[in-house]
């Protein structure tokens, strides 16, 4: 039995995988990281939009502090976030993008001066300040009140995984690639490393280590329409669930976003829109006006992604040999537009669909975007019920997106994350509770269960075939567990899923090497997929409301008074096709922000009883405190700071806001 | 100089040994050589070429090289020193350049493959400037001991001569194409290496000058097929006279043999 | 204006896979032909996708992202590397020979690793940020930057490490030591950057060789590979005169 000892186990090297280990290694702590793939090529390097953080150095953003950032934050979570949680994010967003400066990411500055935007389909001149010129730019992002979006040119994710991965090397950070999770190692209450799957091998090698973090992005690949790379498969989740321990929260909050391309899934701005991009059907028709007259294309993401599903289903899709899909039409706009203004759109067009916008329509479908839930943690990222397990990044539920993230706050998050849980973890391998006792008969078992379960596959002949059952499962999830959902369909979703779970246990492989053997990769990750389908579906069935991303068409409403809490899936026994569903209660009276109109959408909700009497308690609380500098009311309002790390606590400095 | 350096959680003193100012020099030097040949040929050949506009030209560059029209006679030993450095140049270019030949049958092979698979026009070209340097490094090292030991045989009819009746004129011609092949490519290849003339767009730029490197490539083909035709032809009349010098009408008052 | 929905006709595509496995000592490198039909906006990704689905469970190949930003599919198309993720059969003739990225360690059929290869690259340049102050004040402003030079960073710093351009030329198939057009471009990236405070002899030390700058003998496959379309030539060019002129003072 092969077994490597660390003191930190991360098992994720995207950025918050690396920015974990990272914190580690500097407090003292060899890390090791896992991952599927070369650490640069994780799913982060995508994020070409931008990272949110409250600098305020564009003139657009002046005035912009991490209040502002947390109510964005909070309202866009649809007040399913964990308001601490948001807090310490916020105040750290700004020293991240700092340090990734020092680090070496070339953020775009801001140049003194005049120059040209685009706001709302006008052209708008704004001036520049000079004291800021130089300083790290912000742009403009859906949900926020400022431009706060910090952002590399189009390569946001790129440069900052980059720039991180190019530290842990500098920090001699091992980094074992091409290695699989494929199980965690604990006793039902510590969590001691991970039996790891060399992916060019097929060896089974045991990672004991003091702590160990799953850092694994997020699942969008249960869906098979989706814009997330194809090794975002959810593994890492899928482990913690199966140790019947760790939970897994708001699994059902998964974001869509309207304009993939189809059928690849690759995302092309909402630019094409704001330009004056059409939405037609199968007809040509342009369908939009027809459900929101006044928005039209134009409305939220959201909002357009479900009336895109809902004309697709009403049988106005284009079909092709790949399924069901509408046209983005920005034909319109002129060659000359398109060439000057959209030139990665028309990129996107000639290299993946062989078409030139300006000539031809685009073939679009709304694909998932991004997993809210994941491994539920406490403020330190540590598992509420499995010690020693830590998580990061999308693959966790720390929750500071509740049911609806907002652009660039999750590039953001994995940093941030990234450095407040390396420190927390640092201080667990530092105390009492991080000294291991190696139970080598426990790690000898978790092999042997593993080692038997691919024999199971490799030397089974049973009747399934593991891609037929991953399609299968990828059509459930976006036809039925998709943008809008109903009870009907979640309840057929369930039952699909289960079933499935079920034959998933009978997969025959037809080529039945150990070696470098994708059947077999796909064999044992898809009956781990299906656990995480299930809990999305069966969580998304339980919540008879909407909220943020959840749409139930059969409740339309947000419902604080029942649904005012993170639905926690555990999955008791391997033998289950189930997931066990509990439920985490908000607590109204100690929030910032107590639950009201998110300021856009739909105001259509119904209160907790509790949101009168926080509020006007806030209310009064404000009103004694009125002249009192933001920070002293902040901390009597909901205190925070005593939650971060040491390193990372303290005001940020703004051009606005000086620093004695 | 040992500077420190930080890194997150350490910090790195860089290697405080310094490495050899010598591959910077090579490097130099190659280039050096090169362009210096290079440049060297393109006046070669039109001097070889004055033979084009009559023997006496051809004879009257060849004297100037002995240094008659300065000291009143020739000094052969004069043009045995510029061959001789021109032999040095040649010599310390083929040293440098055997560095990057494929150091073995399994590294010539690789590349062979390699072009044959990408199909790229400087990819290929590489591997001619290859063939045709080592080539030339048989062929020109005849030629210029030949230069340099008899330097008084270079005339209007001593180069015939030695075309024709010597057989010489197979050995310039193969020559011919490999040097004129492997200095137009050397060249346009130092313009690209040291990014000369790179103003703006350099896709552009050497887009030009690719198609000027062929342009050349084609002139001095011509040229210097064209000259050898006419050594050629002066060395089939002057066969029955083999060994006899030129001597021009004014020299000779316009007695001929 | 064409129609804006039609599709071209399709063909018939025969793929011709080399296939090995250097683990199984029974493999033999070999051409695998696979037919299939192609479909309207067929990429390799999704054509790869199709065989392995539906007639060989067994062929390995990488794609990660499948949108040309990750770097992780790069692959020898028809003698030419690339990004096979956005690379359309419509662009490529009815028979597409698909071999693995050479200069790499192969893992299997059309898999490589390039991982491997760049983190060595990475340790050998130390391709990070060198400061001489340990960590900044993160609550301070952060340092200045002109606007200008960001952006020029930038260009360079897209590189995505796919390794094409080190199969593209043909000094690195001779040379295992070459550290090819990737390696001198992240030098000149960095010796761009002045939050890296090492000066030009640092550098030197780096690339100052044959398996560096003064390897390359400007062969320029890279420069016509590069899927980011970096100015490889350019860069290459820029340091060579810049360490030439650091080897002679
Ligand atoms: C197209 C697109 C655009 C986006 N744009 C933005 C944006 O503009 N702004 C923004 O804020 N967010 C954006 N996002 C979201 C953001 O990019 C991701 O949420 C974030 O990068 C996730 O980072 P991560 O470190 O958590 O995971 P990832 O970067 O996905 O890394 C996961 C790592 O885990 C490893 N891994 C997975 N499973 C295992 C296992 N079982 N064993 C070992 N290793 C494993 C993988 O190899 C990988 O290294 C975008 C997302 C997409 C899809
Ligand atoms: C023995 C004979 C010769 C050999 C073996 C030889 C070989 C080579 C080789 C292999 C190169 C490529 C070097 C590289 O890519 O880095 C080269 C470059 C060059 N050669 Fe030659 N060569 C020879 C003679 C000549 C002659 C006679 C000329 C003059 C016309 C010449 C001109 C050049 C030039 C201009 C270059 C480009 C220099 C550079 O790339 O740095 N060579 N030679
Ligand atoms: C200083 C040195 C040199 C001198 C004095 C010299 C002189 C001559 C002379 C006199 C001729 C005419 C033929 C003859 O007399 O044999 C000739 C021809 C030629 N030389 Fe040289 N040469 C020199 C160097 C070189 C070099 C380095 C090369 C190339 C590698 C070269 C390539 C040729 C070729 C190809 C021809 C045939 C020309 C033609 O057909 O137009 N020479 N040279
Ligand atoms: S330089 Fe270009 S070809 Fe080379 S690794 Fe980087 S992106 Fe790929
Ligand atoms: S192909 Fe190679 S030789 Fe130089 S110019 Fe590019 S690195
Ligand atoms: S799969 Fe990422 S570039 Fe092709």
């Amino acid at each position: 039995m092969k077994v490597i000892y660390t003191d930190v186990l991360v098992i994720g090297g995207g950025l918050a995988g690396l920015r974990v280990a990272i914190g580690a290694r500097r407090r003292g702590h060899d890390a090791i990281v896992l991952s599927l793939v070369p650490p640069k090529r994780s799913h982060s390097a995508a994020a070409q939009g931008g990272m949110q953080a409250s600098l305020g150095n564009v003139i657009k953003g002046q005035g912009d502090n991490e209040d502002v950032h947390f109510e964005d934050t909070v309202r866009g979570s649809d007040w399913g976030a964990d308001q601490q949680v948001v807090r310490m994010f916020v105040n750290t967003a700004p020293k991240a993008v700092r340090e990734l400066a020092a680090w070496g990411v070339p953020w775009s500055r801001v140049r003194q001066g005049d120059r040209d935007v685009i706001i709302n389909g006008q052209k708008v001149t704004i001036t520049e300040r000079n004291e800021a010129h130089g300083l790290v730019a912000q742009r403009d992002f859906g949900g926020t009140k400022k431009w706060r979006t910090c952002y590399v040119s189009d390569g946001t994710g790129h440069a900052m995984l980059f720039a991180v991965g190019d530290q842990a090397i500098a920090s001699g950070i091992p980094v074992h690639e091409r290695k699989e999770a494929v199980a965690l190692i604990h006793d039902g209450s510590r969590c001691y490393g991970a039996v790891v799957r060399d992916l060019v091998t097929g060896e089974l090698t045991a990672y004991v280590a003091k702590a160990t973090a799953i850092a694994t992005g997020g699942a969008g690949r249960i869906y098979r329409v989706t814009t997330n790379a194809v090794i975002c498969e959810g593994i890492g989740a899928a482990i913690a669930l199966e140790t019947g321990v760790a939970a897994l929260g708001n699994m059902e909050a998964v974001q869509f976003h309207p304009t993939g391309i189809f059928p690849a899934g690759i995302l092309v701005t909402e630019g094409c829109r704001g330009d004056g991009g059409l939405l037609r059907d199968a007809n040509g028709h342009r369908f939009m006006p027809d459900y929101e007259p006044e928005k039209k294309e134009l409305a939220s993401r959201d909002v357009v992604s479900r009336r895109m599903e809902e004309h697709i289903r009403k049988g106005n899709g284009a079909k092709s040999r790949f399924g069901e899909h509408l046209w983005l039409d920005i034909t319109l706009l002129g060659r000359k537009h398109i060439e000057h203004n959209l030139r990665e759109v028309k990129e996107i067009c000639q290299y993946f669909l062989g078409i030139d916008p300006a000539e031809k329509w685009i073939a679009v479908r709304p694909a998932q975007h991004y997993t809210m839930g994941g491994i539920r943690t406490f403020h330190t990222g540590q598992s509420r019920t499995l010690k020693g397990l830590f998580a990061a990044g999308e693959a966790a539920c720390w929750d500071m997106h509740g049911f609806n993230r907002l652009g660039g706050n999750s590039v953001a998050e994995t940093v941030v994350a990234g450095m407040i849980v390396g420190e927390f973890i640092a201080d667990f391998c530092e105390s009492p509770e991080g000294e291991l006792d190696i139970p080598m008969a426990l790690v000898r078992e978790a092999m042997q269960a593993e080692r038997a379960k691919l024999d199971a596959l490799l030397n089974g002949h049973g009747p399934e075939q593991a891609d037929r059952i991953k399609i299968e499962m990828q059509q459930i999830m976006t036809d039925k567990v998709g943008i809008f959902r109903t009870g009907a369909d979640l309840e057929e979703a369930v039952d699909r899923l289960q079933k499935l779970l079920v034959r998933s246990r009978n997969i025959g492989l037809r080529y039945k090497v150990d070696g470098p053997n994708p059947e077999l990769v796909t064999a044992y990750r898809t009956q781990k997929m299906l656990k995480v389908a299930l809990c999305v579906a069966t969580g998304a069935l339980a919540r008879t409301e909407s909220r943020g991303a959840h749409f139930r068409e059969d409740y339309p409403q947000r419902d604080d008074s029942v649904w005012l809490k993170r639905t926690l899936a555990t999955w008791k026994d391997p033998s289950d096709t189930l997931p066990s569903l509990a439920y985490e209660q908000l607590d109204v009276m100690s929030m910032e922000l107590p639950p009201g109109w998110r300021g856009y959408g739909a105001k259509n909700y119904v209160d907790h009883p509790d949101t009168p009497n926080r509020a006007s308690a806030l209310a009064s609380l404000r009103e004694k405190m009125q002249g009192a500098d933001r920070h002293a009311v902040q901390a009597a309002v909901m205190p925070y700071e005593h939650l971060l790390p040491e390193r990372f606590r303290g005001r940020n400095e703004r051009i606005d806001e000086k620093l004695p | 100089m040992n500077t420190v350096f930080h890194v997150t959680d350490r910090s790195v003193p860089l290697s405080a040994k310094a490495r050899s100012r010598w591959p910077a020099r090579l490097d130099l030097l190659q280039s050096g050589t090169g362009l210096a040949l290079g440049l060297f040929m393109w006046g070669h050949m039109f001097f070889v070429a004055t033979i084009l506009l009559g023997k006496d030209a051809m004879w009257a560059v060849a004297r100037f090289f002995e240094g008659y029209f300065f000291f009143g006679r020739s000094l052969y030993w004069l043009v045995s020193l510029i061959v001789a450095i021109v032999f040095a140049l040649f010599i310390t270019h083929a040293a440098l350049a055997l560095r990057k030949f494929p150091a073995s049958y399994r590294q010539y092979r690789t590349y062979r493959d390699h072009m044959a698979g990408m199909k790229h026009e400087d990819t290929t070209l590489w591997y001619w400037q290859v063939v045709t340097g080592f080539a030339l490094f048989f062929m020109a090292s005849v030629h210029l001991y030949i230069m340099m030991t008899r330097p008084e045989r270079i005339g209007p009819f001593g180069s015939a001569d030695r075309m024709w009746s010597d057989l010489m004129w197979p050995l310039y011609l193969i020559m011919l194409f490999a040097v004129e092949f492997h200095g137009g490519i050397g060249l346009y290849r130092l313009a690209l290496k040291w990014g000369w003339f790179e103003r703006g767009d350099p896709d552009a730029t050497r887009r030009k000058l690719r198609a000027f490197k062929w342009a050349i490539t084609a002139f001095f083909l011509v040229l210097g097929v064209a000259t050898l035709v006419a050594y050629v032809k002066i060395g089939i009349e002057h066969a029955p006279f083999y060994g006899q010098p030129y001597e021009p009408a004014w020299v000779t008052g316009g007695h001929q043999p | 204006m064409s129609d804006p929905v039609s599709t071209p006709a399709l063909r018939k595509l025969r793929f011709h896979v080399l296939r090995h496995d250097p683990r199984d000592a029974t493999s033999v490198p070999h051409f695998q032909t696979y037919e299939i039909e192609e479909a309207a906006g067929m990429t390799l990704f999704i054509a790869l996708n199709e065989i392995r689905e539906q007639i060989d469970s067994s062929l390995a190949f990488d794609f990660v992202c499948r949108a040309g930003i990750c770097g992780s599919c790069g692959m020898v198309i028809n003698g030419r590397p690339g990004l096979a993720c956005r690379t359309l059969t419509q662009d490529l003739p009815a028979d597409i020979t698909l071999a693995p990225l050479p200069a790499f360690e192969l893992i299997a059929d059309l898999s490589v690793n390039t991982g491997k290869w760049m983190r060595g690259m990475s340790e050998r340049l130390e391709t990070w940020v060198h400061s001489l102050q340990g960590d900044p004040d993160l609550r301070r402003l952060e340092e200045r930057m002109d606007p200008d030079l960001a952006d020029r960073i930038y260009e360079l710093d897209r590189c995505v490490e796919c390794g094409c351009c080190v199969a593209a030329c043909g000094t690195a198939r001779m040379r295992e030591d070459f550290v090819g057009a990737v390696g001198l471009n992240k030098i000149a990236r960095f010796s761009l950057d002045p939050r890296d405070k090492r000066t030009d002899n640092d550098f030197y030390e780096l690339v100052g060789n044959d398996d560096g700058v003064f390897g390359c003998m400007t062969l320029l496959g890279c420069q016509d590979v590069c899927p980011k379309d970096l100015p490889l030539q350019t860069q290459i060019a820029f340091l060579r005169r810049k360490m030439a002129r650091t080897g002679l003072g």
